[in-house]
């Protein structure tokens, strides 16, 4: 027997780790996983309510369902998934006394995981708002998807650079959380960077999160031109950033166990 | 069987840093149940979880070969959120075993009543150690190791726990951590002194009990 857990052993581990998470993530709530898509489901109907409320019209469409429920589902794929994963290893500590458990199988169950639930979020939520709509709406899936997948791995790369360095630096939990939260905020969920006059403009498309939510707005309004989408610039940071969460992961195997 | 080569091991915490083993090689045969014996805070169940293969060494390495349990302890291994059941459950998946005829297995011996499908948390110590036990003799391993776990539970789960040692015994060998000589009388045959960061072995049971002795005098 030597120390690497044959590809066998991983797969039973984690799809026995996805039903754990599935059984206990809304634990002893009576409806269980329905939760997990009625949750944010109900968070975009009530802030589709006051966003309406307070606007006139939305920058894109006639819909302030379809702008406001675009934008935050895709800012949606990278915070639901970072958050729910910072915490993968630390969660699951009690069950890493079981030799045949890899950290890194507590982060592969609860990607699989939050990958399906917040497509089937958005299905839910773009497929009623988008089936009720006076106008017909021609999608543009490939921007879709691409920012779908993008946005997944962004969050999966960020969240394996936390789960070590939570454990490492608390501080840094703390700092992490701080500049996380507003980024709802400046993410264009709310508004369209094309419209910030110039210095600022490219200041907030810095943030790889702009880049996202452009491209996947492109795949409901055809009509949007998306001023200073950059797809290089989002490949490069998404794929930089998993590369360097899987290396910092792998380096601190023995620490992410210890623990 | 399970050889250390220069295996070592240092514990950290909080810029302390104190060696559990340090360079140690040892070979431990199959058909020989081991007593592992030393002081408190020796580390023997860090000991127990790098033979068990959930901690890493930080050099060298540990050789094994037959199908090692997770160390056994009344606490350790249970989501405290996941009911019994679905605690056993997991189990059967990850070691790929038949997951109805453990949990009848461990339905049976555990006792728990209704409390099989409670919160783990909800547990007391007693109960825990009960699912615990049942739980790693319901799947079959060449190795159990064992962290104290017959200290706890009334005298009829003691009775248990030694009828099912008893018939595991003939084909399963034992690594078990205890400060009842006594209970290291009972199940082992050799045993293995850690002090200082040190592997002893003997042959006979009685002389490790006895050097282990010799050190609790001296300090």
């Amino acid at each position: 027997m030597t120390d690497v857990s044959p590809i066998s052993t991983h797969l039973r581990v984690v799809g026995a780790l996805l039903v754990r998470e599935m059984a206990t993530r809304f634990g002893s709530k009576p409806g269980g996983y329905v939760w997990a898509l009625l949750d944010p489901a109900a968070h975009i109907l009530l802030m589709t309510m006051i966003f309406r409320a307070i606007a006139r019209a939305p920058a894109l469409g006639t819909s302030f369902a379809l702008f406001f429920a675009t934008g935050y589902i895709a800012f949606q794929f990278y915070q639901a998934m970072t958050s729910y994963l910072n915490s993968a290893v630390r969660a699951n500590k009690a069950l890493l006394s079981y030799p045949n458990v890899a950290p890194i199988d507590t982060v592969v169950a609860r990607f699989i995981l939050q990958v399906l639930t917040t497509t089937l979020v958005a299905v839910i939520v773009l497929g009623t708002i988008v089936a009720t709509m006076r106008v017909e709406t021609n999608l543009h899936w490939p921007a879709i998807l691409e920012a779908g997948a993008m946005a997944c791995l962004f969050g999966l790369g960020v969240a394996m650079i936390n789960a070590v360095l939570f454990l490492r630096y608390p501080l840094y939990e703390q700092v992490f959380n701080i500049v996380n939260r507003p980024l709802f905020l400046i993410s264009g969920v709310f508004f369209l960077p094309d419209s910030i006059p110039a210095p600022y403009r490219e200041l907030v498309l810095i943030n790889p999160l702009v880049h996202i939510i452009m491209s996947f707005r492109q795949g409901f309004y055809p009509e949007y031109r998306a001023i200073g989408l950059d797809m290089t610039y989002l490949y490069g940071i998404a794929f930089l950033t998993l590369f360097a969460g899987m290396l910092v992961f792998t380096l601190s195997r023995k620490t992410l166990r210890n623990e | 069987m399970i050889r250390f080569e220069q295996a070592t091991k240092y514990a950290r915490t909080k810029g302390i840093k104190k060696p559990i083993i340090e360079n140690a090689s040892l070979t431990l045969n199959r058909g020989k149940s081991v007593g592992l014996l030393g002081r408190n805070g020796a580390g023997k169940s860090t000991l127990l979880r790098l033979i068990a293969g959930a901690l890493k060494l930080d050099s060298g390495r540990i050789i094994r070969r037959g199908k090692i349990s997770w160390p056994l302890g009344f606490s350790g291994s249970f989501q405290g959120s996941m009911t019994g059941e679905q605690n056993v459950r997991f189990v059967a998946r990850i070691y790929g075993v038949n997951t109805e005829e453990l949990i009848a297995y461990v339905e049976d011996f555990a006792e728990l009543g209704p409390f099989f499908k409670a919160p783990v948390g909800t547990y007391s110590s007693g109960m825990k150690a009960r699912l615990a036990f049942g739980l790693s003799m319901g799947v079959n391993f060449d190795y159990y190791l064992v962290d104290e776990i017959t200290a706890v539970g009334d005298s009829n789960f003691k009775k248990k726990c030694q009828a099912v040692f008893q018939t595991k015994l003939r084909d399963s060998d034992l690594i078990m951590v205890s400060h009842s000589t006594g209970t290291i009388r009972d199940y082992c045959d050799c045993g293995v002194v850690l002090e200082k960061g040190k592997l002893t072995y003997y042959e006979d049971v009685e002389d490790a009990i006895r050097a282990h002795d010799k050190n609790m005098r001296e300090n």
